[in-house]
């Protein structure tokens, strides 16, 4: 376990060297935050849709923006830039699976960015007037089965962004694929349009879907949406699509990296 | 000694597409690929010995990395059979890959924006280095290479030869049994270049690691080994003491002469005159023949008026630049 943790130190050491990347992320999810609230507020006319309150709309959305770096799916970019550059070459020659360096490197990379970035906006958040700003877990329980969910969602995001990895060995090109992953998991995981003003029959469809495991549930077992019994079960269910998806993905990282070519050098 | 690189058979093929020509070429090249197929080895077989420098050497393209990276395990070669430490490479990759070190002279293998430091820890743990040992093995490689002033910056403010001598150290670690070095001293400045060239001749005698190199700088051969394989078009065509070839091409001189005044044409019997401009001539011997200063000095004078000549052996560099047109490989 030691070199994974050593993977992960690596990663937050990387992240620590660039301040004024993370100034600006904060700067960057506050405007939005505000941004989205201002724009659901307007749709939102009546003060609730489906029992989905105005306090509880501006709290799914801070959360989403104070944890934007662990719930966005993006690209890997140190598995998509060594596949394009070659250097991956260099993966072949550790004892170490190569899926599970990628994904610790990734994993790392998202945690430290969002321990750089979710305070600040948070403590903001929080003192926003009501309706506008972050409001307390329902319960302590509430709270604590966010946290737990809001982990294993993040490492769901990096087992499905492993696929982008995947498609820039198949394609050679890391952009194409980052922006077709991330836009689709933004559109049926919440991040674009909260779940819970979707119609109800994509809300039901999205359930068997593994995106919107990734923020929509812990932020709606935080904002009390989902009850503690309905959370413990879409928990189970969020645990099962992380071991399917990484099972998914070494399985196509080894297919891929049997038939890698080297060139040059 | 006893054998721990054994080759045999080893053929690998690539399948590149093929550009059609023409006017329309690009659109076709679009909706009909058509691929052939490039032979990149063909049935290479040798034998390493433990303990060996072996410069692995070659003109461009003819597949000297690509057999670099068979043996680190990168690459799976089409057929053949390969044994490297009792491993097969691309099979037992995690076991293999243990006792090996790789440097490609070309790529990093270091994390580009934390300290050198950091990225030697990281490696430690992903070996699983004993503390004790990664210790000693630090301050050796720091004593020797002189990097201790580099280890706490970041890799990006490294220069090029600063850069290779961490990653050389970064590839010892773990103080592996074979070291495969890609052309390890391109770009380096002299003084670096006489650096890493003594540290690679020290870690193969202190540890007795296997080193197989590839380069395209004939003074690193010279310098460090004494057997070299030279391949070419994806074949072995030697494999043996560097001084055979020397000695091979040792009757071959290459001769500067200085004439009294300018002669508009000249020829000699025995000699090829190789360049011609005003009072200075350069000459050498035929293949054929073997020079002699005694003979030389007559012949010559009996035509032309000279006044001083100078003799030369011929430098690595030619005589590598003659096996491989000898082989017809240069491409045309």
């Amino acid at each position: 376990m030691s070199k994974y943790y050593g993977i992960f130190k690596m990663q937050f050491k990387g992240e620590l060297q660039y301040r004024a990347k993370a100034l600006s992320g904060i700067a960057t999810q506050f405007f939005w935050g505000l941004m989205y609230i201002y724009l659901y507020t307007a749709f939102m006319s009546s003060s609730s849709v489906d029992g989905f309150t105005l306090s509880q709309m501006a709290s799914y959305i801070w959360l989403g923006q104070s944890f934007f770096a662990l719930r966005y799916m993006g690209m890997p970019k140190h598995a998509s830039d060594e596949i394009v550059n070659g250097n991956v070459c260099y993966k072949f020659i550790r004892p170490i699976n190569i899926y599970n360096q990628w994904y610790f490197e990734y994993l790392g990379e998202k945690l430290a960015a969002t321990l750089l970035r979710f305070f600040p906006i948070i403590v903001i958040s929080v003192l926003l007037p009501t309706n506008y700003g972050l409001s307390m877990a329902v319960s302590g329980s509430a709270f604590i089965l966010f946290l737990i969910s809001l982990f294993i969602g993040g490492m769901l995001c990096v087992s499905i962004s492993m696929f982008s990895v995947y498609l820039t060995f198949v394609t050679q090109s890391p952009k194409g694929s980052a922006a077709v992953i991330s836009t689709i998991a933004g559109l049926l995981g919440g991040s674009l349009i909260p779940i819970p003003l979707m119609p109800s029959s994509i809300q039901y469809a999205l359930n068997f879907l593994p995106f919107r495991y990734i923020s929509d549930l812990p932020f709606r077992i935080y904002i009390g949406n989902i009850g503690i019994n309905d959370a413990l079960i879409q928990i189970g269910i969020s645990i099962l699509w992380l071991a399917i998806t990484i099972l998914l993905g070494q399985l196509l990282i080894r297919k891929s990296l049997k038939k890698t070519v080297i060139q040059g050098g | 000694m006893t054998k721990i690189i054994e080759f045999s058979d080893i053929c690998k093929q690539f399948k590149v597409p093929e550009k059609q020509k023409g006017k329309w070429s690009f659109l076709k090249n679009f909706f009909n690929r058509k691929c052939k197929i490039i032979k990149a080895l063909n049935n290479v077989s040798f034998d390493i010995e433990e303990g060996d420098i072996v410069g692995y050497i070659g003109p461009n393209g003819a597949g000297k990395s690509t057999t670099i990276k068979i043996m680190s395990g990168i690459l799976t070669p089409t057929s053949g059979t390969c044994a490297i430490n009792g491993y097969t490479p691309w099979k037992n990759r995690k076991e293999y890959v243990k006792n090996i070190g790789v440097v490609f002279g070309q790529r990093s293998q270091l994390w580009w924006d934390v300290p050198i430091i950091d990225s030697f820890e990281l490696l430690k743990d992903i070996y699983k280095i004993p503390n004790q040992e990664y210790e000693n093995t630090l301050t050796l490689l720091k004593e020797k290479l002189h990097i201790e002033d580099l280890l706490n910056r970041p890799l990006r403010q490294l220069s090029l030869g600063q850069k290779m001598k961490c990653e050389l150290a970064g590839s010892l670690l773990h103080r592996p049994k074979i070291l495969f070095l890609d052309e390890p001293t391109i770009g380096l400045d002299a003084i670096t270049k006489l650096a890493v060239r003594d540290f690679i001749k020290y870690i193969n005698k202190e540890w007795n690691t296997t080193i197989i190199l590839t380069t395209h700088d004939m003074s690193d051969i010279e310098a460090l080994t004494n057997k070299i394989i030279l391949i070419g078009k994806g074949q072995i065509l030697y494999n043996g003491s560097f001084e055979t070839i020397k000695e091979k091409y040792s009757h071959q001189k290459i001769i500067t002469v200085e004439l009294a005044h300018e002669y508009d044409e000249m020829s000699l019997d025995g000699y090829e005159i190789i360049s011609h401009e005003k009072n200075y001539v350069t000459l050498k011997n035929l293949s054929d023949t073997t020079f002699h200063a005694k003979d030389f000095i007559n012949d010559i004078s009996k035509k032309y008026e000279i006044v001083d000549f100078s003799v030369d052996s011929l430098s690595v560099d030619e005589i590598l630049a003659r096996l491989y047109s000898e082989y017809e490989l240069q491409e045309k």
